[in-house]
């Protein structure tokens, strides 16, 4: 269900991104390229010990120096937080490798650096659990008073009832699964700029997907208000769920800026990227899945183990999996226990696909798993139980748009699944996986995105919005949904984004609300400036306002398009009106519903791999994805969206882990924690399946981490379906994790 | 302290003399000292790639990698140096059009190693493009769009004689 022709003139259109000339020329400033006058390289003193006390900390041979500005550490600032009960300085316990225990700023990164190692800490090492096993086992170390046994923050949650559906079900099959933990991987390191000079403003340069956030966290720790903290966040070197809270360096950049009265920048140094990241920690899974011999499914369950490290910072992702397990299937109810595990280890988040991605990767093997135990094809299986349009999951989300059976059967059609679904040679593997994602879902009462549009007398329009574009290419994006609105191209809506001091408020980019909600905030900006267009314009031709089209630079009436006038003379008979009338558009969007997503994406994928027995390496041959976006803005931004999804699935899959030895990572370099390479991408086939929801900016949803979550899944499924086993209980399934499983079959 | 030895190096064209440290490295001298911020700083050990330029015969090289006064007397292109007066080279057109870049970060590096590819293969295969290409991480394209672009690179290698 494409537009109809003549229905846009730009939305739906392969448009190459606008700030393409900046970026491949070198112009394209990130953070990291910034440099202020009299600015002081910060550098950061980190616990070498998994656990323990510090007896003292002297920085007097550091301060001594020269071209040392400042040392600080927790006994300057011993009350400032980073979270709740998380000092940002390690105060009387280190508990992870890596916690901020002071911090230099000097002249030169060397100097800051050289200084570091003239910190003297006493210290006292204790005994430490720095994995789940460790912190689960009997006598463990209790890390934190508050939390008892080692169990941090839990949530538990059913919908509908799940006990009932358990006892109609004629089979109940159970499986476990664990994922490693996991970096996100950014190409441009973790960077803070900050300037305090002036106590009543603090300003802070770094990449976020959030400034709001940052504004609050930064605000909240270091007493300041919301809008003394400035963030500024133009060229971002990508996301991926890794910047969406301020961490620990960007604290200290600021308090070492209060104490010099310099800006002061502190970036990641080499292996220190594996210490500051939020990514994923290690995680266990239960599911249990209770299904009738016809194949419904009428109970599910999950119970979800998280190594949340030396603190528990992000508890968001601790109850997130409760409401997103109800979105693809029909059931009597659902049950989901979820538990964070403290570990002297580095605090967690999540990576790329949301912490869904890796759930996926496990669930939906169990879900293949549980369809071949009733002897049933896995895809009819899927599609038996898939929500349709206007239905209502258990957690109370309705779907307006579901498109989620229209992917099942377009993947298995052009993938030729009845083909070769059972029917491949030894080792070589066809997995199916389906999704669900939310167009962002709201989470707090002012979950809103606001936009400005100014117009100018050229008829050149200014587009003021707080999204950050990642590379997801929202800008581009915005710029088409105010281009379409105004009848003018893309090209003429310049956008000025990237500063929390100029733009309107918009919690950002995350949780897949890019797209829907900063896109409905723009369409309602650009439909108010229209608006003050369309009553000269009215006047002008003496037709009513709703006659009038706005298209290709024009504006005329329907019955007489001979009569146009361009846009830009419009604008200037609008400003040159007896009442000088200059226009500005204002909108914003915030979701109707009080909590939860509006909308959500559905997919499906199907991959095919081979095996090598001899090495256990996985080839993946193919990748058939479709995925309902609503509607496609963008087609060609759409695709970036899916390649670089399909890319990262594949690679949380069969290639990421940090190793990990006594709370140290191992492998903490490109080096050593692998991603694929050029020539190990699968070929892959899109189809965007257009369902046009009735909320989304012209019928638009998410495409920002809905296709990981089922890249993950088929993979996944496919490997198992390869080997001829029921589930691959571990990610990733590195080429000795596959000849494990091999060694251990049978014959 | 000894003084600083000198390193002539000519960057894009433009032939400088500059004081450096032995432990700088080629990229600290353009990005800190030469002031071109286009070349990034990412992994700092030579496994992502976005530090790439090209030496004087169009190879790749990996400017994190690379101690600056080995350098002395030899000329090098960055990013900078592809583009005049805000006309594009045609791999950075062609980088454009394909939707080749994403958060941009690596891709100066990416095309500077593309750059490479197409100066000893402007038609190049799929091989040579993994060869090439093999030094490079681009996080957000998994590299399917960059290997178009790459491809058809040729496309927009103009005749001069027909550009407006």
């Amino acid at each position: 269900m494409s537009a109809k022709p003549g229905e846009f003139t730009v939305i739906g259109r392969r448009q190459p991104r606008l700030d393409g000339f900046e970026k491949v020329s070198g112009r394209a400033v990130y953070t990291d390229d910034i440099v202020l006058p009299g600015m002081l390289h910060g550098r950061i003193l980190r616990s070498p010990h998994p656990r323990a006390r510090i007896v003292s900390i002297d920085a007097s041979r550091a301060l001594a120096l020269p071209g040392v500005k400042a040392v600080i550490s927790s006994r300057d600032f011993p009350d400032v937080l980073f979270s709740e009960r998380q000092p940002l300085f390690a105060r009387d316990t280190a508990n992870y490798i890596g916690e901020e225990v002071a911090a230099v700023a000097a002249v030169d990164a060397i100097t800051a650096e050289e200084a570091l190692h003239l910190i003297d800490v006493t210290w006292e090492p204790l005994p430490a659990a720095t994995t789940l096993r460790e912190a689960l086992r009997n006598g463990a170390p209790r890390i934190h008073d508050w939390a008892p046994g080692n169990v941090g923050p839990t949530h538990e949650k059913d919908y509908g009832d799940p006990d009932l559906g358990f006892a109609e079900s004629d089979l109940v099959v159970e499986d476990q699964f664990r994922t490693p933990m996991q970096h996100n991987t950014l190409t441009e390191f973790h960077v803070a700029l900050a300037d305090w000079s002036k106590p009543e403003k603090l300003t802070v340069w770094t990449p976020t997907q959030s400034a709001p956030m940052y504004q609050q966290n930064l605000a909240k720790g270091l007493g300041l208000t919301e809008s003394q903290v400035r963030i500024v966040y133009n060229n971002i070197g990508g996301a991926f769920t890794g910047r969406g809270r301020p961490k620990p360096h960007h604290f200290i950049a600021a308090l070492l800026s209060r104490r010099t009265g310099r800006p002061v920048k502190i970036r990641a140094a080499g292996d220190e990227e594996f210490i500051m990241f939020r990514g994923s920690g290690e995680t266990q899974y239960r599911f249990r899945t209770g299904v009738t011999r016809d194949g419904r499914i009428k109970a599910i369950e999950m119970d979800i183990t998280f190594d949340s490290g030396g603190h528990a910072e992000w508890v968001m992702i601790l109850w997130l999996p409760a409401a997103v397990m109800n979105w693809l299937y029909h059931a009597k109810g659902s049950r989901y226990r979820g538990r964070f595990i403290l570990t002297n280890s580095v605090p967690k988040g999540s990576h790329h696909g949301g912490i869904f991605g890796r759930i996926s990767a496990g669930w939906m093997q169990h879900m293949t798993r549980v369809a071949e135990a009733i002897g049933m094809d896995p895809a009819e299986f899927h599609l038996l139980n898939a929500m349709d349009p206007g239905d209502t999951g258990l957690d109370g989300t309705h779907f307006a748009s579901c498109g989620l059976k229209e992917c099942i059967r377009a993947v298995v059609e052009r993938s030729g699944w009845k083909q070769k679904y059972g029917k491949l040679p030894r080792y070589r593997g066809i997995g199916i996986g389906i999704g669900a994602q939310a167009s962002g879902s709201k989470g707090a009462a002012n979950d809103t995105s606001a936009a400005m549009v100014k117009v100018d007398g050229d008829g050149l329009v200014t587009l003021f919005t707080g999204i950050p574009d990642m590379g997801q290419g929202s800008h581009t994006v915005m710029s088409m949904i105010a281009a379409e609105v105004l009848g003018i191209e893309p090209a003429d809506v310049r956008i000025v984004a990237g500063d929390s001091d100029v733009v309107p408020f918009d919690w950002g980019a995350f949780s897949q609300r890019g797209t829907f909600m900063t896109g409905n905030a723009v369409k309602n900006a650009a439909e108010d400036a229209r608006k003050q267009l369309a009553a000269v314009a009215a006047q002008l031709f003496g037709v009513p306002e709703s006659e009038l089209r706005f298209g290709a630079r024009r504006v005329f009436p329907a019955s007489s398009p001979q009569k146009a006038l361009s846009f830009a003379q419009l604008v200037g008979k609008t400003f040159n009106s007896p009442e000088g009338r200059y226009v500005m558009g204002r909108g914003f969007f915030n979701s109707p519903r009080a909590f939860g997503p509006l909308a959500c994406s559905f997919g499906a994928q199907v991959a095919e791999v081979e095996v090598d027995p001899a090495t256990g390496a996985v080839k993946v041959l193919k990748v058939t994805a479709a995925h309902d976006i609503g509607r496609a803005l963008n087609p060609l931004g759409v695709e970036g969206q899916l390649d670089g999804q399909v890319f990262s699935g594949m690679s949380q899959v069969l290639y990421e882990e940090c190793k990990t030895d006594d709370g140290q990572v191992l492998n903490p370099s490109r080096l050593e924690y692998k991603l694929p390479r050029t020539w190990e991408l699968p070929a892959v086939e899109y189809i965007l399946v257009e369902t046009i929801d009735p909320y989304g900016p012209f019928g638009a949803k998410e495409v920002g981490e809905g296709p990981i979550v089922v890249t993950m899944a088929a993979i996944a499924s496919a490997v198992a379906n390869a080997l001829g086993v029921g589930m691959v209980e571990e990610i990733p399934m590195t080429p000795w994790r596959v000849r494990a499983v091999l060694d251990r079959m049978p014959g | 302290m000894s003084p600083k030895p000198l390193l002539r190096l000519t960057v894009n064209g433009d032939a400088l003399e500059l004081l450096v440290s032995p432990q700088q490295t080629l990229l600290d001298v353009i990005r800190d000292q030469v002031g071109l911020m286009g070349t990034k700083e990412g992994c700092t050990t030579g496994s992502c790639g976005v530090c790439t330029i090209n030496n004087a015969r169009g190879e790749a090289i990996l400017s994190c990698l690379t101690p600056a006064l080995e350098w002395d007397g030899q000329s090098i292109t960055t990013i900078e140096g592809l583009e005049r007066l805000g006309d594009l080279d045609a791999i950075q057109k062609s980088f454009v059009h394909y939707h080749a870049v994403q958060c941009g970060f690596c891709t100066p590096g990416v095309i500077m190693s593309a750059k490479a590819v197409l100066n000893r293969h402007p038609r190049p295969t799929d091989e040579q493009i993994n060869d090439g290409m093999a030094g490079v991480i681009c996080r957000c394209t998994g590299h399917i769009k960059v290997k178009e672009a790459i491809r058809e690179a040729h496309a927009f290698a103009a005749d001069p004689a027909a550009k407006p």
